[in-house]
């Protein structure tokens, strides 16, 4: 055995290998994350996706009825859909329907029966109240419980929410309340009085701060 | 012809190299070609759907039912051509063709992946192929979710929601991803044409590629052999040569699929988009997803509510239950191949009898999937009055938990009690030989 081992001056092909494609993964790595950035296209906020703001005026959601303005004389313990009619830029009617999270749910309670944790300020004469009406589970549209009478169900995966009580979530998998729209009444029309009082789906607390925040400078 | 064609192409090498490829005759070996046949019927019908399907959202009017001029009805293009591809001579027919033929190739996906598992066939050397398979039974699920939201009617549009809300679900990461993946915050304006991207040319592509490498494979490493094989010509290849014994075959399964698939289209109807009607504020009632991701869906019926802020990012049921669970049993699915520690090359499909833990734990696996997939049917379960909403939960909890224990140790048994009686087979005609040779 010598003590010099064979130096080999130039690289070896293995070596060369592995390096080029080390850098081709390294390039073809942040060039797709360059692509996926504009997979996700930029959100404008238009007045048609905005949140229930205050002022709005609540309109039939239904396919039959859309549009029509809501008297309190028409609800019920029977959900109500609706959707918050605000104005554009010229001053035209214009149904926030943009963003379907803004489907409204809206019932009417002999006096007495809604009780907290239901913000009885934000409703009418605590009898009417309004609610999001998009599960917080998964975003699907809650219904009337077919079995219990005046309680409300998501046909997604069946969460359940008592509207009398804030909509808390009396079963099944919705890990929050339905958020609760703040409603006055205005001549015969049911108004929105301001934003939704806590985070109503898809947003998160910070999210929906920021989004408030949003709406507000776009209005003012 | 023939030898102009083969100075020119070889297809002399091509005949021995691939044609002479030996089929092994067993009925449970035709499973992976009925998925194959599937994929090809499914890439024809979709083509010719595609020459008629409208890939955009926005809003024009209907022209079956155009409402008045100042409330005009006005529906989205996707919809409505999926109504006009109904009203087209054979229209509906086409697409109930490639409906039905999308649930075949799933069920045939499943079934060819069982033959796999419980004869040991992902054993050395097949295992790339076991996760090859698995990738593909991915991709085609996914492939035939996007395909279930083009025609965008109300069920379409619902189903998107979730898939929506459980991709935004995944902590830290989830609304931007959800918002790359459907084109904006839902339902952007560009979500059609990017899921139809996907159904049409990224899916079928990741799936093309992947049936290419999964056959090229195949054709390496050769398929088990039966146990037929081992009788006749140990350690050799026993089977019919593709050309031309097995062609013959497959051209008649294929036919008789073809026919039974038509047969189905012709008198039962997929996905009726009248019915549902277009994207609406009206949630349908127990929506439900297609049979083989319904073990997903059961799983989110039965957890229960709850929510953790971890260093910003939101942990929720959905994500625990859409993602996290089912990743673990993929995950458990994939292992499968390395859960074997022998040596040596298997070459002969395994009697499942012999193997009765792997063979038991298969089964209480498909047991845990079938009751996680009626746990999925928790709101028809409690109108019907078998459960009540107080106890569904934890019923079907429990069941989760003891019906695969209970299908794990029967299994056990059962093998037992063949294994019993075979061996008392074995013995009595043992006797009978040796006592035949006596005399
Ligand atoms: S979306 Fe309402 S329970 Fe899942």
């Amino acid at each position: 055995m010598t003590r010099y081992r064979k130096q080999d001056p130039e690289m070896t092909r293995r070596r060369f290998i592995n390096a080029a494609m080390g850098t081709t993964a390294t390039v073809g790595i942040v060039s797709l994350v360059g692509v996926l950035g504009t997979a996700n296209p930029v959100f404008r906020l238009t007045r048609d996706k905005m949140p229930p703001v205050e002022g709005d005026v609540l309109v039939h959601a239904s396919a039959s009825k859309e549009g029509e303005i809501i008297k309190p004389s028409e609800l019920s313990e029977q959900l109500i859909r609706a959707w918050p009619m605000g104005k554009d830029k010229e001053g035209n009617n214009l149904i926030r329907k943009g963003d379907p999270n803004n489907v409204l749910a809206v019932f009417r309670y002999p006096k007495g029966q809604i009780v907290a944790p239901t913000n009885l300020e934000a409703t009418i004469d605590g009898e009417i109240v309004a609610y999001s009406d998009i599960c917080t589970h998964a975003g699907c549209s809650v219904s009337d419980d077919d079995q219990q009478e005046g309680q409300m169900k998501c046909p997604c995966h069946s969460g359940q929410y008592d509207p009398k009580r804030g909509c808390i979530v009396v079963g099944g998998p919705p890990p929050r309340p339905l958020a609760q729209l703040p409603i006055k009444m205005d001549g015969d029309k049911l108004v929105v009085a301001g934003f939704f009082l806590e985070n109503p789906y898809p947003f998160t607390e910070a999210e929906w701060e920021a989004r408030k925040e949003a709406v507000k400078a776009q209005l003012a | 012809m023939n030898q102009w064609l083969d100075e020119r192409l070889h297809i002399s090498r091509l005949n021995d190299k691939f044609l002479r490829k030996a089929f092994p005759v067993h009925h449970s070996f035709f499973l992976g070609e009925i998925t194959l046949f599937s994929l090809i019927i499914l890439i024809i019908t979709g083509i010719v759907l595609a020459l008629s399907y409208e890939p955009s959202n926005s809003l024009i009017v209907n022209s079956f039912d155009p409402g008045t001029a100042d409330k005009p009805n006005l529906i989205p293009a996707a919809y409505h051509s999926a109504l006009k591809i109904n009203a087209m001579p054979f229209g509906d027919m086409l697409r109930r063709v490639h409906h039905w033929t999308a649930n075949i190739m799933v069920a045939a996906a499943v079934i060819h992946m069982m033959r796999i598992y419980f004869t040991g066939a992902f054993k050395k050397p097949r295992e790339i192929n076991w996760w090859i398979g698995m990738l593909l039974l991915i991709f085609t699920a996914l492939t035939a979710v996007t395909g279930y939201i083009l025609p965008y009617d109300n069920y379409a549009y619902n189903t998107v929601k979730v898939v929506y809300g459980i991709a935004a679900s995944i902590p830290w990461i989830g609304s931007w991803l959800a918002q790359a993946a459907f084109a904006g915050n839902f339902p952007g304006e560009g979500i059609i044409p990017r899921i139809y991207g996907y159904h049409i040319m990224l899916l079928p592509g990741i799936l093309l590629a992947l049936t290419g490498a999964h056959m090229l494979l195949m054709i390496k490493q050769k398929h088990t052999q039966p146990q037929y094989a081992k009788r006749i010509a140990y350690k050799k290849i026993v089977g019919v040569p593709l050309l031309t014994q097995q062609t013959p075959i497959m051209l008649m399964l294929t036919l008789l699929f073809a026919g039974i698939v038509l047969l189905f289209s012709a008198f039962i109807p997929v996905h009726p988009v009248e019915f549902f009607g277009p994207p609406s504020t009206t949630p349908i009632q127990n929506i439900k997803p297609d049979w083989y991701l319904l073990w997903v869906f059961g799983a989110l019926a039965i957890i229960p509510s709850f929510e953790l802020t971890i260093f910003g990012g939101i942990i929720g049921s959905e994500f625990v239950g859409a993602i996290l669970l089912p990743t673990v049993v993929i995950a458990a699915m994939f292992a499968v191949p390395m859960l074997d520690r022998s040596k040596d090359n298997n070459y002969y499909a395994e009697n499942p009898t012999n193997h009765p833990v792997r063979l038991a734990i298969g089964t209480s696996f498909m047991a845990l999937l079938i009751i996680m997939s009626v746990a999925g049917y928790k709101p028809d379960l409690i109108s019907a009055n078998v459960l009540t909403t107080g106890n569904a939960n934890t019923v079907l909890w429990i069941l989760m938990f003891v019906v695969p224990a209970v299908t794990y140790f029967a299994t056990i048994g059962i093998v037992r009690g063949i294994r019993a009686l075979r061996e008392a087979d074995e013995r009595e005609s043992l006797a009978h030989s040796t006592a035949a040779a006596d005399d």
